[in-house]
């Protein structure tokens, strides 16, 4: 009885296997599909559309073609550029605006401040797109439309980065911030130079937070730039895609390019992202 | 909050400074925070409200005019608008438990004994590094008339579909695209709050002679709720707010067919021009939202 029960045990375990591969392969299909094609002459994608046969998934012969006409011909790498700087100091304001407030909100002792935390979360919870439009006019009428600045302020006001901190900073012991103020170092010098020290990983996340809000805002860039050469990569490889018909060699090669920088970031950092604080869903 | 200045001296005059020295740097350090606040969302916010009660032409030479509800009467007696309202609500009741349900699924299968577990999450996780436009340019491919999928089909032996030159179809292929893209992110979410789930009451479940099925109803599901209500929340908002799938593939077609709610207010104030309708329907999304999400949390939370 006990070989019968372990021997369905791992027939179910190897059906449970099946299953997982089968959904997995689900996932990882298209994706593979572009990035080979994406190292494809356009000709030959076009051509290995249909009738399905494996020349859809296996190319003739390997070509950067579309990846150097893409960067060079087609200005995407002006493009790619502007999404570096507008992600890059998105990430550095951000990070300090986020860990002030949150320094603020754990260690400072005031009265209102549950209130005050509640209410910065909330209001950064509402998603962006929802007032895109109306602060695109408001800004236009400032003088930000078609400016990078115009790009990274809404990057800068992270109210998942400010939670993730302020729990961070909660679990470091107030004995320290008292032991340097007997020093007489000063709040700014015990946040910057003591508590953002020993919070290497609440400050990677938030900072992939905002990186990744950034590198894969869409809607803000679309309706607030209109000269080419200030647009950001997604909008970029978006115009790619309308214009030129069917151009899928270039259209793939510039998703796996805007893919590359997140992919690699999140793989690298994967042991702190898998300890992101908010995906427990707890409190 | 214990402070070692409380203590050194006589307690109330100390306690008194630091408050006040405590104060003084809350302000200062929330400033750039509160005022990110104000500016990028209250103010916003407010001119919203404030734009969607006027009305103006086109291009505007013509100072707007006080309309009061004017905007809101007029979109309510547009059936197109009504139509896309109840698109973008029916949208949600499908796409929303959809793709919690099937991330729940996938999130329980890979939880239990699998070989390979690793390898099947991170293949699954794989599209969400992929940025939106990346995806929504392959899904476009793929979807083609003369693309792989019709391919396949007819390969097996079906008929070649349209998809997202079909009315009937696109807004279904606008879901497919939508949660290959959502499922491998909100599977990452349950998993860490199935793996929360003690062993032993799984363990007890057994032992009562509880089938796997009545366990996932009635032990994993009422004991994921709290991950499963933010993440409902969230893709709910995610999805109020969908966009670039529907700009980049369908712009709204065919016969109005994949309008939803943000993609028309988007349309009326930069195709159309209408700044203070956009606004107006901006404030009937935010709205339609919010009452989704409290509904969530009135059906969803903690039994007292």
């Amino acid at each position: 009885m006990t070989t019968a029960r372990a021997f369905s045990a791992t027939r179910r375990s190897v059906g449970r296997t099946v299953l997982s591969a089968i959904i997995g392969a689900l996932f990882i299909v298209p994706a593979s599909w572009i990035l080979l094609d994406s190292f494809r002459p356009n000709q030959e994608v076009l051509s290995s559309l249909t009738p399905l046969s494996w020349d859809l998934i296996i190319p003739s012969h390997l070509t950067l073609e579309n990846y150097i006409d893409l960067l060079f011909q087609q200005g995407f790498g002006q493009s790619l550029l502007n999404s570096l700087i507008v992600c890059i100091a998105s990430v550095v304001v951000g990070l300090a605006i986020s860990s002030m407030a949150a320094y603020a909100l754990a260690v400072l002792d005031f009265r209102g401040r549950g209130l005050v935390f509640a209410i910065i979360v909330i209001s950064f919870m509402v998603p962006f797109e929802a007032i895109a439009i109306p602060l695109s006019q408001l800004f236009t009428t400032w003088g930000l439309a078609n400016t990078l600045i115009g790009l990274i302020l809404p990057g800068i006001g992270n109210g998942l980065a400010v939670f993730n901190l302020r729990q961070h900073f909660l679990g470091i012991p107030s004995s320290y911030r008292e032991a340097a103020m007997l020093d007489g170092a000063s709040e700014p010098r015990i946040l910057f130079a003591l508590y953002l020290r020993m919070s290497g990983s609440a400050i990677t996340n938030s900072g992939l937070l905002i990186f990744l809000g950034q590198w894969t805002a869409f809607l803000w860039p679309l309706i607030l730039i209109s000269n080419s050469s200030e647009q950001l990569a997604p909008v970029s490889l978006a115009n790619t895609f309308g214009e030129h018909g069917a151009n899928y060699g270039e259209n793939f090669a510039g998703a796996v390019l805007l893919a590359l920088i997140p992919a690699t970031t999140i793989f690298v950092l994967q042991r702190f992202f898998g300890r992101l604080s908010i995906a427990s869903g707890e409190k | 909050m214990f402070n070692v200045l409380t203590t050194s001296r006589g307690a109330a005059p100390a306690r008194r400074r630091t408050t006040r020295h405590d104060l003084v740097w809350a302000m200062l350090f929330l400033a750039p925070a509160a005022i990110a606040l104000c500016v990028l969302r209250l103010l916003p916010t407010i001119s919203a409200v404030a734009s969607s009660l006027y009305k103006s032409f086109p291009g505007g030479i013509v100072t707007p005019t006080f309309a009061g509800a004017g905007n809101y009467l007029s979109l309510f007696g547009d059936p197109q608008f009504l139509g896309t309202i109840s698109r973008t609500i029916l949208f949600n009741l499908v796409i929303n438990p959809l793709q919690i349900g099937i991330a729940l699924l996938i999130a329980a299968l890979l939880v239990r004994r699998v070989h390979f577990a690793g390898l099947w999450r991170t293949l699954i996780f794989i599209p969400i590094t992929v940025p939106v436009v990346g995806s929504c340019v392959a899904w476009g491919a793929a979807l083609n008339p003369q693309g792989p999928i019709n391919a396949l089909l007819s390969a097996v032996g079906g008929t070649p579909q349209p998809f997202f030159n079909s009315p009937s179809q696109a807004l279904a292929s606008i879901i497919v695209v939508a949660s290959w893209i959502g499922i491998g992110y909100w599977m990452l979410f349950l998993i860490s709050g199935l793996e929360a789930i003690p062993e032993e009451i799984y363990e007890a479940a057994r032992l009562d002679r509880s089938g796997p099925i009545r366990t996932f109803f009635f032990i994993t599901v009422p004991l994921l709720r709290r991950p499963l209500l933010f993440v409902l929340v969230a893709d709910t908002v995610a999805n109020f707010v969908l966009f670039v799938p529907v700009q980049l593939l369908t712009q709204g077609g065919p016969q109005h067919s994949t309008n939803l709610l943000m993609y028309d207010a988007y349309e009326t104030t930069y195709t159309f021009g209408s700044v203070n309708t956009g606004a107006a329907e901006i404030v009937v999304l935010t709205t339609i939202m919010l009452a989704f999400v409290l509904l969530q949390f009135r059906l969803l939370r903690e039994p007292k």
